[in-house]
């Protein structure tokens, strides 16, 4: 009996449906992002929305909570809903392969943001900050610091997940700039963090136990300063630039903490990754996209490093300054 | 064993017609497909959970069993690692390899609640971290690539007119079907979940009775991680690591008793079904990620709390 009430209903349902299918609902872009746990990450999925409303595009969100299984069904759900275009902030460089494959077969417009992905032969548009040479020139920057004090010191450097070509390139860049400070910066610990601030925590509590005359700290992203700090506070030494005990501290990202932190003298140098510039690009370049526009495959922010010398010129661009 | 109908199957239907109602795309051919895609390897890992849930056990490893099956699955596979030259042959021993590791971790489960009157709690909690550990040790927390084509093609393989995580999933649906419902086993395992004491005082062997659901259970998860790996073409240490609740979910939504005893597979297919859905249409619906997680926490809450309160009637009542 319920059977036949549901059937009867389901006829009903698919009627209403295909009348409202009919409909024109415009142009939706699905933006998927693999998690939000940053304030970069909210700051960016915030800005998208913007662009996607300044240019009348409607849009669909789907956040993954970090996992690339979930990610794949949600692109899955856009593809399905029919979306126009697809912008995705991916777990990592390989599982947003097959998101794309999925895309391509679907024939919708794919821009992949703030992670190049694996080597593939889809057809996709790829948004990212030049992490080596932002994190290159901020080390540099903390060096020309380090030489200025007159005094040898010893380095650590937050190392993030080494299967995000992020973090990869951002210890690369690291690692050339002190190469050419062999004789004043001696890198004693590098901490694995797996972008996990917990981890975080351990790893430079430990380091600074095992070498309690760390004076350098690289952070591979800003999101781990709060873990740094932590420790820094635990082993006293977490003290203003012109205290004769701070410990020159640089980061990567830009975010609200990094901002407060040269606001307030503890922080030296911040790579700033343009987010207001890579998120525009990345809706943009689908709405190019789909009007079957020309677009680069590849769209490289340059960034910038943000320190105590230029800080006021250059806040206005930071966006945890805006945060 | 009851067979009562359960309000899951009706909710099921109200929310599937809401769906189709106010959310655009959702009462699509596309998304249908999209829909039991999506569902398989959920329905999978759900249905071996729920054979444990019905000795009144729990199977809280299942997500670090999907993790290390899917290791050793790319280990065997992947061109980078793998000692055997043909991918035909890598496919199957891999498989197999997965199938053998996820069955050998049952053991060990069940041994252990069994033989060694662990708490299953206990016992799959240590499990969860010991195997999700081992997983990221073997691994270096690093995810396995390479894997071959065969593999990664089979999700968007069809075999007359159905795609294979479909006959996949159909299956172990039919095998599970035939345990519980044609076999002894199946009915020392609602015995067992009823009453052990009584059950062994009966001559059900209650021992091999828990063994054999924690070792299907460690099956069907890695049944359900071959799927997952071949879809996102990785062998991931943390592969399903956030998919304890969903797994859990189905089967609780689905009514299946947490006291053990109570359950039919139909209900635990509509329970995955109703999360696969959920998920489905919220994320059709456009709302925000937050905004998913309330509603799928309140949904699996009430869920709770209406098979704790089922059960509590029906001890009243007697």
């Amino acid at each position: 009996m319920l059977f036949r009430y549901y059937w009867s209903l389901l006829v009903i349902v698919g009627c209403l449906t295909a009348g409202c299918a009919a409909k024109e609902e415009g142009t939706v872009i699905g933006i998927s992002f693999e998690t939000l746990q940053t304030e970069y990450w909210v700051a960016s999925i915030e800005a998208m929305k913007s662009v996607c409303e300044e240019n009348g595009v409607g849009y669909l969100e789907a956040v993954a909570n970090g996992d690339a299984n979930r990610q794949f069904e949600q692109v899955n759900n856009f593809i399905s809903r029919g979306v126009d275009g697809i912008v995705i902030a991916p777990k990592d460089a390989h599982t947003v392969i097959p998101i794309i494959k999925a895309a391509n077969r679907a024939g919708i417009p794919i821009a992949i943001y703030n992670r190049l992905p694996a080597e593939n032969e889809g057809d996709y548009i790829t948004v990212v900050a030049d992490n080596y040479e932002i994190s290159r020139n901020t080390v540099e920057y903390m060096a020309e610091v380090a030489r200025e004090s007159g005094k040898k010191h010893k380095a650590m450097i937050l190392i993030g997940d080494l299967g995000d070509i992020n973090a990869v390139n951002r210890r690369r860049g690291f690692d050339d700039a002190l190469a050419a400070h062999k004789d004043l910066i001696e890198v004693v610990a590098e901490v694995p963090t797996e972008w996990n601030q917990e981890k975080a925590l351990a790893g430079v509590t430990n380091a600074l136990q095992v070498n309690p005359d760390i004076d350098f700290i690289f952070s591979s992203s800003d999101f781990l300063f709060p873990s740094v700090v932590s420790a820094l506070k635990n082993a006293d030494k977490y003290h203003p630039i012109g205290h004769p005990d701070h410990v020159i501290l640089g980061g990567f990202d830009g975010d609200a903490m990094a901002y407060r932190m040269l606001r307030e003298k503890y922080l030296d140098a911040d790579g700033v990754q343009d987010v207001f510039f890579e998120c525009q690009e990345s809706v943009l370049a689908v709405i190019r996209k789909m009007r079957e526009e020309q677009v680069p495959d590849l769209i490289v922010d340059p960034g910038f490093v943000i320190h105590q010398q230029n800080l006021e010129q250059k806040a206005e661009s930071m966006w945890g300054a805006s945060f | 064993m009851t067979k009562s109908p359960n309000i899951i199957l009706y909710l099921c239907l109200v929310y599937y017609l809401a769906a189709a109602l106010v959310t655009p795309g959702f009462f699509t051919v596309n998304n249908t497909w999209n829909l039991l895609y999506n569902l398989m390897p959920l329905l999978i890992v759900a249905v071996g959970q729920m054979l444990v849930i019905l000795t009144a056990g729990i199977d809280l490893s299942v997500t670090a069993i999907i993790a290390v099956t899917s290791v050793v699955g790319g280990y065997i596979m992947s061109a980078d690692y793998s000692p055997v030259d043909s991918s035909s042959l890598a496919i199957a021993l891999g498989i197999l390899g997965m199938v053998i590791t996820g069955g050998i971790i049952g053991l060990i489960n069940g041994i252990s609640v069994a033989k060694l009157k662990m708490p299953a709690f206990m016992v799959t909690l240590t499990g969860l971290m010991f195997f999700g550990g081992f997983a990221v040790w073997l691994t270096k927390s690093q995810n396995i690539y390479n894997l071959p084509a065969g593999l990664v093609d089979m999700p968007y393989t069809s075999f007359l007119g159905l795609p294979l995580p479909i006959w996949t999933g159909l299956l172990v649906l039919g095998l599970i079907y035939l345990v519980l419902n044609k076999s002894l086993l199946g009915e020392w395992i609602y015995a067992v979940g009823v009453n052990p004491k009584t059950s062994r005082i009966s001559g059900v062997n209650v021992d091999l009775t828990i063994i054999m659901v924690y070792m299907l259970s460690g099956v069907t998860a890695a049944i359900g991680s071959v799927l997952y790996t071949a879809r996102l073409e990785t062998g991931s240490p943390v592969m399903g690591q956030n998919l304890l609740l969903d797994v859990i979910g189905a089967v609780v939504i689905g009514g299946t008793s947490l006291f053990g005893g109570k359950g039919l597979l139909q209900w635990t297919v509509a329970g995955a079904f109703f999360m696969a859905m959920l998920d489905n249409s919220l994320n059709l619906a456009g709302l925000s990620y937050f905004l998913i997680m309330i509603v799928k926490g309140v949904i699996i809450l009430s869920a709770a709390m209406l098979n704790v309160w089922g059960e509590r009637k029906v001890i009243w009542s007697a």
